[in-house]
């Protein structure tokens, strides 16, 4: 390819600051308070953490360690490390009373929010991917009865919205079996990414050359090694890069989970904006949260292909 | 040059009134029969489409038949009860396309089968691994993957892969065929050596200079019928067989 004309690059910087200033217009018009002041405290709490007593009581204070003996009787509880004190020694305090606080940095809820993002992304993942790998299989069989279960499971998955399937998961079978949100979110997001999955491995099967099953099977290989030692390394191989796409987009569909009573980011980002009047720095902020792990991971994925290629 | 075997060796490979049907409709094979003798090099010659790589492929079970039998060693190759997996070991097949496994070393290629399948422990896989590489002139060629050689060195790291299973017979299909030119020799060259230690073997072949000088018969199949079979000198000079002599005027140099 020849190297561009530069001039083209300063007319996308052009063009995306006159997307930018003709948004920041807009929200000019509505009278909007841009407060992005207000947003690293949602990341990160740097303020220090209040320590509330949970019941009425009294308190004995030993220099950062506080000792509350409940009024109504029952074993005193201890709050050790308390950098800040705010109650003396003897002291009769109430439940919700501040006792103190605890100096230091906590994550903040959007920060929170990204772990649990995280957690149920990876889990999904990998359940995805061990279930794709048997309904892939499953499609390529010699069976036709496990052929017929891995298409109608892809079929069925393919054809109808995540979303619908988040809600049967969570109101019928969360219910019936009684799932966490959690359990109920890794569930559905498996389950629906293990049928794309599925897809990517057929094809990636069906893409090796039929002389490598021939060659193995030849040698005296069963069927199963032939796919072991063989056809699925280099299926695998062929994968890598729709497999990479499909689990960015299991961080993006992950999303959905916020109906479930789970705080992701997205359900993070609604709470904060729920009590703040704030919604375009957090939904911006959350969105760019979004984008560094997608980013994160695409940018992994290249060096495995490249790695790969390699050897 | 041609070696001799003696008039009374065991016939190995028997295939009686073999005929193979493709599922589409194609008649490949029309009652077919061949015997191979143990130590024995029989060349199979004929036209595209003659069903010649069809007549290979069933001699491991590559491919089903529609009737007749084929045994190997006594065992009906055939029958549903053989086990596939077993008869496959003791018969070594070399492709056209090489099939070399492109995710493995070419050391990794030949001694994969005799762990596998063979349950070989690891160092004696890799020792054997190590004496058929040499045996096919790729010693130093170890460690290298099947892109980084060429055509005519995958074709006998191919080789030494089918020999690692210490095969009663080699079938080959047009080896050498998709190969440069001046890279067919060291491969019948390995052929070669291997017919004069005394390996029987099957050779789909255009290379009739390798089947005048190795073969000790050669095969003519046309349309799917074996059509005439008969030891070199004979075959090449055969003025009386119809098909025979115009496959031959297209093949040989005038
Ligand atoms: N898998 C298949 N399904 C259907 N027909 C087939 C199949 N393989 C081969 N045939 C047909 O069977 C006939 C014999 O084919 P075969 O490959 O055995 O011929 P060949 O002598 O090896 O030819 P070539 O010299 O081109 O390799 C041909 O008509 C071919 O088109
Ligand atoms: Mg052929």
């Amino acid at each position: 390819m020849r190297p561009a004309n530069p001039a083209w690059r300063l007319l996308t910087v052009a063009l995306v600051l006159l997307i930018g200033a003709g948004l920041y217009w807009a929200t000019i018009k509505v009278n909007y308070q841009w407060r992005w002041d207000r947003v690293p405290e949602y990341l990160l709490i740097t303020g220090g953490e209040d320590v509330l007593s949970p019941v009425d009581g009294t308190v004995a204070v030993q220099g950062k360690q506080i000792t509350l003996t409940p009024l109504l009787g029952g074993e005193p509880q201890t709050f050790p490390e308390i950098d800040v004190v705010q109650v003396s020694d003897g002291e009769i305090v109430f439940a919700n009373n501040t006792l103190g606080k605890k100096s230091g940095v906590t994550p903040g809820p959007l920060l929170v929010g990204l772990w649990v993002t995280l957690q149920i992304s990876a889990w999904s993942l990998v359940f995805a991917l061990i279930l794709g790998l048997i309904a892939g299989l499953g499609r390529v069989s010699a069976n036709p009865a496990a052929r017929d279960m891995a298409a109608i499971y892809v079929e069925l998955i393919r054809g109808t919205p995540l979303l619908v399937q988040m809600f049967i998961v969570y109101f019928f079978l969360g219910t019936v079996l009684n799932l966490s949100g959690f359990v109920a979110g890794v569930a559905a997001l498996s389950v629906f990414t293990g049928a794309y999955v599925a897809e990517i491995i057929r094809s990636g099967i069906e893409g090796v050359a039929k002389g490598q099953m021939e060659a193995a099977r030849s040698l005296g290989m069963s069927h199963w090694q032939a796919m072991r030692h063989i056809v699925l390394p280099q299926a695998f191989r062929r994968s890598l890069p729709p497999l990479a796409g499909q689990s960015i987009n299991l961080i993006k569909d992950s999303s959905l989970v916020s109906i479930m009573a789970l705080t992701d980011l997205t359900k993070a980002g609604r709470e904060i904006v729920a009590s703040t009047f704030s919604p375009f720095e957090v939904w911006f902020t959350v969105a760019l949260m979004y984008l560094l792990l997608t980013g994160l991971l695409s940018i992994y994925v290249r060096k495995l292909e490249k790695k790969m290629a390699h050897d | 040059m041609t070696k001799t075997i003696a008039p009374d060796a065991e016939v190995l490979i028997d295939a009686r009134e073999v005929s193979k049907r493709y599922p589409n409709g194609t008649q490949a094979l029309t009652k077919v029969s061949l015997q191979v003798r143990r130590g024995e090099v029989v060349c199979i010659v004929g036209p595209s489409g003659s069903g010649k790589s069809t007549l290979l492929r069933t001699i491991n079970a590559m491919e089903s038949i529609s009737s007749g039998e084929v045994t190997m060693d006594g065992i009906s190759v055939h029958h549903p009860k053989t086990n596939l997996n077993e008869v496959r070991t003791h018969a070594g097949m070399v492709f056209q396309q090489f099939n070399l496994f492109p995710h493995k070393t070419a050391l990794e290629n030949v001694m994969l089968a005799p762990m596998q399948v063979l349950k070989m422990p690891v160092e004696e896989a890799r020792e054997r691994a190590g004496k058929l590489l040499e045996k096919v002139g790729l010693a130093e060629k170890a460690q290298s993957r099947p892109s980084q050689l060429s055509g005519g060195q995958q074709q006998r790291v191919a080789i030494a892969r089918a020999l690692a299973m210490q095969p009663r017979v080699m079938l080959f299909d047009e080896p050498t065929s998709a190969l440069d030119p001046e890279k067919v020799g060291e491969v019948l060259e390995v052929m070669k050596q291997l017919a004069l230690e005394g390996m029987t073997m099957v050779v789909v072949t255009h290379e009739m200079g390798f089947a005048r000088a190795v073969a000790n018969r050669v095969v003519f199949m046309d349309g799917g019928e074996l059509v005439y079979q008969d030891a070199p000198e004979a075959f090449f000079s055969n003025a009386q067989h119809e098909r025979l002599r115009s496959f031959l005027g297209q093949v040989l140099p005038h």
